[in-house]
């Protein structure tokens, strides 16, 4: 007597995917939040003529504290310009873009030596402000 | 007659298999969020800070003082309307860039929205921006 054999389906099991992506999603996320300043508090000034940044690797920040941050992290005035030197590192001109991002009420005695750094350092400073649509 | 609805027992699942697929769509549209940022702003080239002072190019300069409201230039008080026009007129006869050179001074409680409109009005008319920042600033006394 044949005894038939069972044809077994072998099919990927698709239950834990969905765990898998939301970690993944957990993952990214968090990954994200700890180098960038999206969860810093400050209200940019306004400007006209104003154009797209472009891709930077380099962002500082003043917040509306006054407290001043590189890449999300806080960040002394002393060393910001040692610091913005070792990120840009050998990049070339048109590469070295520094995104400032200062609060509109911040005072100059603290956003001026913040400039002063960027330009000592090589950078190439931009404004991150919005469009003056008043006039 | 009474006919009898037949009563499933089955357990209904939602379909899994495309779970998978639905959370990658989410993992796309966070991480598109995450990077769109207003990222968009003004570009101003400053020259490298020096130490020396070079008194006699520094005379030939228009200078620009920006105060908590009002504005100087060259020792004038103007008016934000003609600020821009003012600016316009002085840099009209200079063609040469290092002619175009303007040294802003600010005092320390200057804000920095007020700051921009002047240095973005500096520019738009042609100006360079130079930074003149004291050194003295944070000396205590004890």
């Amino acid at each position: 007597m044949k005894i038939k054999r069972r044809a077994i389906r072998a099919d990927v099991p698709s239950m834990a995917m969905g765990d898998i992506a939301f970690n993944l999603l957990i993952f990214f996320v968090i990954l994200a939040q700890a180098q960038d300043d999206s969860h810093l508090q400050w209200t940019p000034a306004e400007a006209r003529n104003i154009e797209s940044a472009g891709h930077s690797v380099v962002s500082v920040l003043i917040d509306t504290d006054e407290k001043l941050y590189l890449n999300g992290q806080p960040v002394g005035e002393s060393g910001l310009e040692m610091k913005i030197e070792e990120l840009l590192g050998d990049l070339s001109v048109g590469e070295r873009i520094v995104l400032l991002k200062v609060h509109r009420d911040a005072t100059a005695l603290r956003f001026e030596p913040v400039i002063e750094a960027i330009s000592s350092a090589g950078g190439e400073l931009v404004h991150i402000v919005e469009e003056d649509r008043d006039e | 007659m009474k006919i009898r609805r037949r009563s499933s027992n089955l357990l209904i699942e939602p379909p899994s298999s495309a779970t998978g697929d639905i959370a990658f769509n989410l993992i796309i549209f966070f991480l598109v969020c995450a990077s769109v940022q207003p990222d968009s702003g003004r570009h101003q080239t400053l020259p490298r800070s020096e130490e020396t002072e070079e008194k006699q190019e520094k005379d030939k300069n228009i200078e620009v003082v920006v105060k908590r409201q009002v504005t100087l230039v060259n020792g004038d008080v103007v008016p934000a309307t003609q600020f821009a026009a003012r600016l316009t007129a002085l840099l009209a006869g200079k063609p040469r860039p290092e002619d175009k050179v303007v040294v802003v001074k600010s005092d320390d409680d200057v804000p920095y929205h007020f700051w921009m409109t002047v240095t973005s009005q500096i520019e738009d008319a042609g100006g360079i921006i130079t930074l003149q920042i004291e050194e003295e600033r944070e000396i205590q006394v004890p």
